[in-house]
């Protein structure tokens, strides 16, 4: 072999690794199961999940900017199903119960997107079926809150294929499907970290109503919002948040502390007559 | 009660006492009376709603002493948006909370100039429904008219703090919640939300036609509106375009492009200053939506009048006229001064058309004489009378 034929071989293996080492190969199942809500009832309830064992909150899918990700979703329940991420332009065929599909996904920017099942919107979605994808930095701590209330009534019509009749009146409102207190055992969740730290806040309202979230402790920088591009460097302590909008929130923590973060809508801080329940968690920033 | 001392260098102690008080009533705009909570600084008045306002300059230290008369559940103070440290955050079970008789004390620099709230954190869902709420204003160092150090000058701010109350909630079963100290989770009644009453400064409805609600201004007035929503529905405010309504800041820090919008949303807990310097004479409303955060649908509308007229300094045109009233607008007094023509009377009337004051001139006056009034801000009719006829006709901003 000669030189200039070496020299081919090399740079054909290396775009070959190259290309292996960034098809970041990920599996998403869409399940169907039992919710249990904590006022002892129990809905059926649809979510992308990690195997195809059915949990009640949606796969929280977190990448490197420079991944390309070929993602798997395979439709584990008994009726159609359609992948779509927002803001990527990204969707899968209609999904038979049983059928999979694998699309390629890849980013050239930081970014917090909501993916969801397209099929029958927004019902789907309102049982459950919407999570969060996020391309991210590896220099900064990120975390994820995908925000989401439940309307049992809703949810049961649905699922039964009834027609909703009733006004929208969520009585569950989750972070990750999870409320106060169980909230702060997230750690996807729950911000940790230090007195001058840079941490990332990815934020997906996939539920139907406005939230409102409020930081104690601290200002924010908001660094991304798809409804409202214009507000993007707005340094704040409250940050209303639309159905199927996304955000990302930088955060410098000044103080040590530990400082709750909440919907300020403060219904949305109860459920099942406890207080505080709901969108509330804390945040922990040692000195 | 406040009381100031200075520390130098422009910087105060600023201290601040707000009596927690579980027994208060609020007269609504239909007659109704509820029960409510809320913070007092005298024991001889109804807890007002919202709260009185509180206010320091930035880098002040400020002390807030919570005296807690309540008979009732603990209280405390959050200091929203203020970004105190956790021992003064006011959240129970992070800080500490205020029993009955007992006093708390919260101490802070003052950040920021801009518009932030104070408010119990004591189940928190109940007591500020219930009316614990206020707002605290930090202006500049210099405690001047400017938004912010380097930021835009003004010549007059309004407060428009939003709201609502639903009465089922004001029932003793509601707000005689139980509360064992020892946990940081409680059991508590929370009833559906279903607001009746939709406020702007804990009024609706005729109650906005109050001059202390209304906005008043002169053309080319530089005017702050500071927007609060402390309820737990949506707001979409509505500004008349002939406003100018500018949007500079929100939840205390300035916007680095400045929005010109007519309309602002403001969802619970968010706060916002708009710059208004109307252009034109102008009788319209600042229109306020209340907006359910899961139907999305519009529950009610509020209507804060609206009034400009004149311009800054001498509202009419002074060459021309044969009464000058100067200076206007002003505050609690103007000269009114008549060009050859004596009068023996002036009367003052509000928007609505009531007489508020009558001023009567012992010795028939040619040259100029003081007014001096205790009524509320707002714009009022000076009419000036000789034999009960009216010579004049003059439109006097009380500031």
């Amino acid at each position: 072999m000669n030189l200039k034929s070496f020299s081919i071989l090399f740079l054909w293996l290396s775009c070959s690794l190259y290309s292996y080492s960034t098809q970041l190969p990920d599996t998403l199942y869409i399940n169907s199961g039992l919710l249990q809500t904590y006022n002892g009832s129990s809905i059926n309830y649809s979510c992308f999940n990690d195997s195809d064992v059915f949990e009640k909150s949606n796969k929280v899918l977190s990448y490197f900017v420079s991944d390309t990700v070929s993602l798997t979703i395979i439709n584990n329940d008994q009726v159609p199903h359609q992948f779509t991420l927002d803001g990527l332009g990204i969707s899968s065929q209609l999904l038979i119960p049983g059928g999979q599909e694998t699309v390629l996904i890849h980013s050239t920017s930081l970014g917090t997107f909501i993916y969801h099942d397209s099929e029958n919107f927004p019902n789907h979605k309102i049982i459950g079926l919407a999570g969060m994808l996020v391309f991210r930095n590896e220099d900064y701590s990120s975390f994820y809150w995908n925000l989401k209330e439940i309307d049992t009534v809703w949810v049961n019509d649905i699922s039964q294929n009834n027609i909703v009749s009733t006004s929208y009146n969520p009585k569950f409102f989750l972070i990750n499907g999870n409320h106060n207190p169980n909230i702060n055992e997230d750690s996807l969740a729950r911000v940790t970290g230090n007195v001058g730290d840079t941490i990332i806040i990815h934020v997906a309202n996939t539920g139907n109503s406005i939230h409102s979230i409020h930081f104690h402790g601290y200002h924010l920088k908001m660094t991304q919002s798809s409804e409202h591009p214009n507000y993007e460097g707005r340094i704040k302590d409250t940050f209303p948040i639309n159905p199927m909008e996304v955000m990302t929130l930088e955060m410098v923590p000044h103080q040590p502390g530990e400082y709750p973060v909440h919907d300020h809508n403060l219904i949305a801080v109860t459920g099942a007559n406890i207080y505080p329940n709901g969108m509330f968690l804390t945040m922990l920033i040692s000195p | 009660m406040l009381l100031i001392s200075f520390i130098g260098h422009g910087q105060q102690t600023v201290n601040h006492q707000l009596i927690a008080r579980n027994l208060g009533e609020k007269t609504m705009h239909d007659g109704v009376i509820l029960r409510t909570f809320g913070f007092a600084q005298s024991f001889s008045e109804q807890p007002p709603i919202p709260g009185p306002t509180l206010y320091a300059n930035e880098g002040d230290s400020v002390t807030l002493d919570l005296f807690n008369v309540s008979q009732g559940a603990p209280h405390t103070i959050h200091l929203h948006g203020l970004d105190v440290n956790q021992e003064n955050d006011g959240v129970p079970h992070l800080s500490f909370e205020v029993h009955h008789m007992e006093h708390g004390y919260y101490f802070f620099v003052a950040p920021h100039p801009g518009t932030y709230f104070y408010h119990c954190h004591v189940v928190s869902t109940i007591h500020v429904q219930a009316g614990m709420y206020g707002v605290f204003i930090v202006k500049p160092s210099d405690g001047s008219n400017t938004t912010w150090e380097g930021g835009f000058e003004y010549e007059q701010d309004k407060l428009y703090t939003m709201s609502e109350m639903d009465p089922l909630w004001h029932e003793d079963s509601v707000m005689e919640h139980p509360h064992d100290t020892t946990q940081s989770v409680h059991e508590v009644f929370v009833p559906e939300y279903h607001p009746s009453y939709f406020l702007v400064n804990g009024m609706s409805e005729q109650e906005l036609l109050n001059p202390d609600i209304a906005f008043q201004s002169a053309k080319e007035q530089v005017s702050l509106l500071r927007m609060a929503n402390i309820g737990y529905l949506a707001n979409r405010v509505a500004f008349p375009t002939e406003l100018n309504a500018k949007i500079i800041s929100t939840d205390g820090r300035p916007i680095e492009s400045p929005e010109i919008s007519d309309t602002l949303w403001l969802s619970p807990g968010e706060r916002y200053g708009v710059l208004v310097e109307p252009n034109v004479d102008l009788i319209d409303s600042i229109t306020i939506s209340y907006i359910n955060m899961n139907s999305l649908v519009t529950e009610n509308t509020q209507y804060i009048p609206v009034n400009v007229s004149g311009t800054n300094g001498l509202i009419e045109d002074e060459d021309n006229k044969t009464f000058k009233l100067y200076p206007n607008p002003s505050r609690n007094r103007f000269h009114l001064k008549s060009i050859g023509v004596i009068y023996d009377g002036v009367k003052i009337y509000d928007a609505m058309g009531r007489l508020l004051q009558t001023v009567n001139i012992e010795n028939t006056s040619l040259g100029n004489i003081e007014v001096k009034s205790d009524l509320p801000a707002g714009v009022y009719t000076v009419e000036v009378i000789l034999d009960e006829h009216v010579l004049d006709s003059i439109k006097w901003i009380n500031q």
